[in-house]
This record gives C-alpha cells, structure tokens and sequence, in this order.
C-alpha cells in the first residue's frame, strides 16, 4: 500500500526525479569535507526558528505597551513557555554562528571561485538577513538593553554621507524609537525577512545544485581523483547524525539556560549600564568605540562607519577580487581571512572583557 | 527445505528488551503528563494579587513535578540520540559498502 | 509456537525500530508543542464584586459584568433576588441582551430567546443560558461556578 501511495504521488509530483537526482548527487570526500555539513546544519536552525517561531508569535503582542508583557506572559503563564523561548534564543546564535563558520569554510577552501561566485554572493545576502533576523527579533521583548541597543544600532547607519538619515528613519519609523519601531521590526522579522530569506535560500540551493559540489583548491589543482560518495542516502545519513547531536545541545542549553527578560523599557530613563549588542555585533560594536570621536572634520563615527560598509562591499565582490585563487593573490586573500578571523575574535573578546 | 531462523539472542532476552522498551514510553508519557501542572499553581495565585511588575523574570520550572519531567525528557532525548546515531552508523556502514561493490550502479530495480 | 519463516527480515526489522524510534522521538516534541498551543482555559472559579454597585438595581433590570474573558449578567428579578447567567449563547457563542420590556433575554446572531430563567425557548440554541452561584459576603458580591468548593453559601 506504501508503495501505491507513493507512486500515486510521482505520477502527479514527479518526485521521483528529483531523488534520482539526488541519487546521482555526489559528495567528494577529503580532508575538508566536515565544512560540508555547515550548510544543511543552518537549515536545522532555520526550520527550529520557524518552528518556534510560529508559537511565539501566537502569544506575542508586537504593541509598545504589550510587547514585555506578552513576553512575561509567555514565560510564566503558558506552559512551556520559557522552553520555547529559550530554544528560539539559543537556535538564533547557533544558526548565526554557523552563518559564520560556514562562511569561513568557504572562505578558506575558495569555493566562491568561478562558476560559483553568484553562489558567494546569495550567500553575503544570506549572512546580512540573518544578521538583521537577529537585529530585529532582539528589540521584540522591549525591555530596558533591547532598546538601549536598538537605539544605537539605529543611529550607527545616520553617518553614512547622503543616504545616512534616511536609513535611520526607514529603520525607527521615524526621528526616534518609538511604538512605530517595534511595529516594523516586528513585521521585519516575521513577515519582510522571512519571504527574503526563503528565495535568497533557493537561489542558493538551486546553485549549488546545478553546479555540484566544490572541490577544494589544492585537490582541483593535483586534478586528483577523489572519493566520491552519493549525497542520497550515504552523505543524509552523516548529516543527520550531526543534525540529532546539535538538536540535543540545543535542547538541553535552552532548559539550563535559558534567557531572562527585563523589566519593560522606558523611553525616557537614561541609558542602563553595561549595554551591549548580541555577541554576533561585539566586533564591529568594538571597532566603532576604537575609533576616536572626530577625525579631521568628520566625526569617527562616520570613518568607522564608511570603512565597514567599504570592507562589505569588497566582501561581496571577493569572487571578482580573487580571481586567481591558486596564485600569490589567492594566498595573501587567504591570508586576510586569518587577519579578519583574529580581528573579530580579538574584538569580541576585548568588548566582553570590559 | 527446512528453513530455521538463526536465533542470535533468546526468547527471554528479546521479552526483557521489548518490555524496556514499553516501559520506556510508558515512562514518557507519564512524565509528560507532568508538564501541564503549572498552568495551575499560576492560575489561582492570579485572583485577587494586584499587578506588579517585577524587575527580572528568571524563568524555570515552576514545580518539582514539571521539573522532573523536563529532566526525565532531557534523558529520553539523549538516549535516543544515542540508539539513533547508533542506528545511523549501521546504516552509513551499509549503504558504503553497498555503494563500493557497486550495487547502485546499473543494477536499477 | 515455533515459526517456519520469521516474520520481517532483519533489514526490515531494523528498519522499523529506527524509522519508529525517530518516529517516538519526533512525538515526543509534539507534546511540549501542544500543551504550549493549546493553553489551559482562564475561566475564574470566583469572580469578587462590591455589592454596593448592585444594591439599588430596579427590579427586572440588569447589569454586566466581567467573567473571565466572557461577559456576565446579573439580573435583580421582580421579587428582589438576583441571578447570575454568563452572557454567552449557548448556540455559537454569540453575546445575549436581555429585553426588560419582553422579560427574555435575546441572542441577536440567529434570533435565540431565552426567558426570564435563562431557559432557551425559541430559535436555535439547545442548552439553557450558563447560570452563576451568588452569595453576598458582607461588602461582596461573590459570584462563583456552579459546583466550585469555596462557594458561600446564600
């Protein structure tokens, strides 16, 4: 009977194709093969958010005066509550981490060299949503350092020259954070984000798809023959075991720890000690306090600023600026991955050490 | 032909691990069953108590019964993490072999 | 009793204990799941009111107040004693009036009447409209469900 179900199904979907598909889909395996399992480790995460996601937002009241109140509401009074908050907490720096390892990985082993360099590019455009998926959902619980760091993050984009102002008023809803904030980071983070995230996601995996998986440099270089196993089911079943252990870190983190809140925000109070961004933002919260409050004639801010966004834009163009990965060019450019590793690290560290 | 199935393990031992087996979701669901106790405590509590907002809300289980659960949850999930991967394993040593002596090759059902 | 063939291959064996041990897995998140979407229901047992506001009601009037997070009548009757209905029709949930003039309470969705005593007398709801314990506790009104322990007695 299963298998009449299911070809009744092929006949209409055509489903079976696809596993042929993935059938005939290989994975190589060699010495850098554990950067593989990063990918489909982000979806995980992605669909945990979802999930938790969705029941969240059955109780969550995205209005100024409700928003703390629905969050406390969630995490003392319905059942289970505080658990799923804490998974979504949790899976949030997860999948962020892996946006990071993952870029890292390809960084490393160049597979943003041609044909895939629009697959890199998706993939910046991937790492900026997920970015603003945690920006956005940070300032839903409104309490006292949400605010505080939605405010600064809000007003960092107002020292870009020319479109600055206008940036900071798309974001807030205005001059300042207000109601009107909440309400669109709100729509941001479950409605705008999300339609975003899901095409730049298939563009990607249709990418990867068509043009098969990466070889590392050096291997494509020795044009050695290298062991090949089957993505369906030899490589889904190595994932799925990394998929069980991380759901199972996940689970037990969020029940030990799980995140507080604060009591609800005041628009008028001062600013509370010790306010910070989430870990992901410490390095480049850091970078914008080194830089001293006037340069010349412009303010440090605003250097800062322009320099960050510059280096994002020869982030996103990388596949066009080394075009010769396997020559002098290619090395020093890996050499500056390792430079920015340590940069960040050391950035996130000297924030938290403050 | 007489055809007598290769017994690995005895009758008994196959009982005790089914029974552990029953046993072990008998266990879960009897815990989770637990989880459900602090809508209670909380509701009553709501009746007459005035507002007050408190500075920090530190979640956590709100008795020892949906605590235990939540720990008992925690252990079912790791064990059968564990039988999982165990499982995994079997079948990623497999479909390999399978996959090295060519049997997915041209040879299509 | 002794089989001449086994049942399921070993392949199909342990195929069924990994496919349904997932399967018990994945149920056993459903559970948290549920209870978290499906709340428990936030009906009061009790509901405490100042009688003051209720005293100098007319007879055959009535006033609302809140149960829960549904509404509630209470109604003085022409003899001087008060009952207490919850307001909720008992066809589709609809929110009843009561019409002093036709001393019957109305449900507007689909014409439902109901009479003095909440007895539903024409149109479509089945069950007599919910009614409420009451008992007067020095300054309280004390409205509470019917079969709930700490009631005062009236």
């Amino acid at each position: 009977m299963r298998m009449g179900i299911q070809s009744w199904f092929d006949e209409r979907f055509g489903i079976s194709a696809i596993m042929e598909f993935l059938r005939k889909k290989t994975v190589p395996q060699h010495k850098h093969t554990i950067w593989y399992y990063t990918g489909s480790s982000i979806l995980f995460f992605f669909v945990v958010q979802v999930i938790t996601g969705f029941m969240l937002a059955f109780y969550y009241k995205p209005t100024l005066e409700e928003a703390n109140k629905s969050v406390a509401r969630i995490m003392t009074e319905v059942p289970l509550g505080w658990i799923i908050r804490s998974v979504h907490f949790w899976s949030a720096s997860f999948m962020i981490a892996l946006v990071f390892i993952h870029l890292i990985g390809i960084w490393l082993v160049k597979s943003y060299r041609k044909p895939r360099e629009l697959t890199w590019m998706s993939g910046v455009f991937l790492l900026i949503v997920t970015l603003l998926f945690g920006f956005t959902g940070y300032l839903l619980p409104w309490d006292d350092l949400s605010l505080s760091a939605t405010k600064v993050g809000t007003d960092i984009p107002r020292s870009i020259p020319v479109i600055g102002a206008w940036v900071t008023q798309f974001l807030r809803g205005g001059e300042d954070v207000t109601g009107d904030t909440l309400s669109r980071f709100f729509s941001f983070h479950i409605c705008i984000l999300p339609i975003f995230v899901l095409l730049i996601i298939a563009i990607h995996i249709y990418l990867i798809q068509k043009q098969g998986m990466s070889l590392p440099l050096a291997a494509e270089i020795k044009e050695e023959k290298v062991r090949e196993i089957p993505f369906w089911p030899n490589f889904v079943y190595r994932e799925m075991i990394v998929w069980l252990i991380l759901g199972g870190v996940l689970f037990s983190l969020a029940v030990f720890f799980p995140p507080s809140l604060d009591k609800q925000a005041d628009l008028m109070a001062p600013a509370p000690q010790g306010i910070k961004p989430e870990w992901y933002f410490l390095f480049l919260f850091q970078t914008l306090k080194i830089f001293p409050a006037k340069i010349l004639f412009v303010s440090g801010v605003s250097v800062a600023a322009l320099l960050i966004a510059l280096a994002g834009i020869l982030f996103f163009f990388l596949p066009f600026i080394d075009n010769r990965p396997s020559g002098k060019k290619g090395k020093i450019l890996t050499l500056f991955a390792y430079t920015l590793i340590a940069y960040a690290v050391a950035m996130t560290a000297w924030s938290l050490w403050r | 032909m007489k055809f007598r199935m290769k017994r690995k393990f005895s009758i008994k031992k196959k009982f005790l691990v089914w029974l552990l087996f029953l046993g072990f979701f008998f266990l879960l669901f009897f815990t989770q069953s637990q989880f459900g106790q602090e809508a209670k405590p909380a509701e009553q509590s709501k009746a007459l108590k005035p507002e007050k907002t408190p500075e920090k809300i530190i979640p956590s289980p709100s008795n020892i019964k949906e605590a235990t659960g939540i720990y008992v949850f925690l252990a079912w999930m790791w064990l059968s993490i564990i039988v999982l991967i165990y499982f995994l394993r079997l079948k990623i040593k497999e479909v390999d072999r399978l996959h090295r002596m060519g049997y997915f090759s041209e040879k299509k059902k | 009793m002794k089989l001449k063939h086994s049942l399921f291959t070993r392949r199909q064996f342990l195929n069924g204990l990994f496919g349904g041990w997932i399967g018990a897995l994945l149920a056993s998140f459903l559970y948290p799941i549920i209870r978290f979407v499906f709340p428990p229901t936030r009906e009061p047992d009790q509901v405490v009111l100042p009688f003051l506001d209720f005293k100098d009601m007319a007879p055959n009037s009535v006033k609302n107040f809140s149960w829960g997070s549904k509404p509630g009548i209470l109604k003085k009757n022409d003899d001087g004693t008060y009952t207490a209905f919850v307001a909720v029709c008992s066809h589709l949930d609809c929110n009843v009036t009561y019409l002093p003039d036709k001393k019957k309470f109305f449900c507007a969705c689909h014409e439902g009447w109901y009479d003095e005593q909440g007895r539903n007398i024409a149109g479509p709801p089945p069950r007599p409209l919910r009614r409420l314990v009451l008992a007067v506790e020095g300054e309280n009104l004390i409205i509470s469900r019917e079969g709930f322990e700490g009631a005062p007695k009236k």
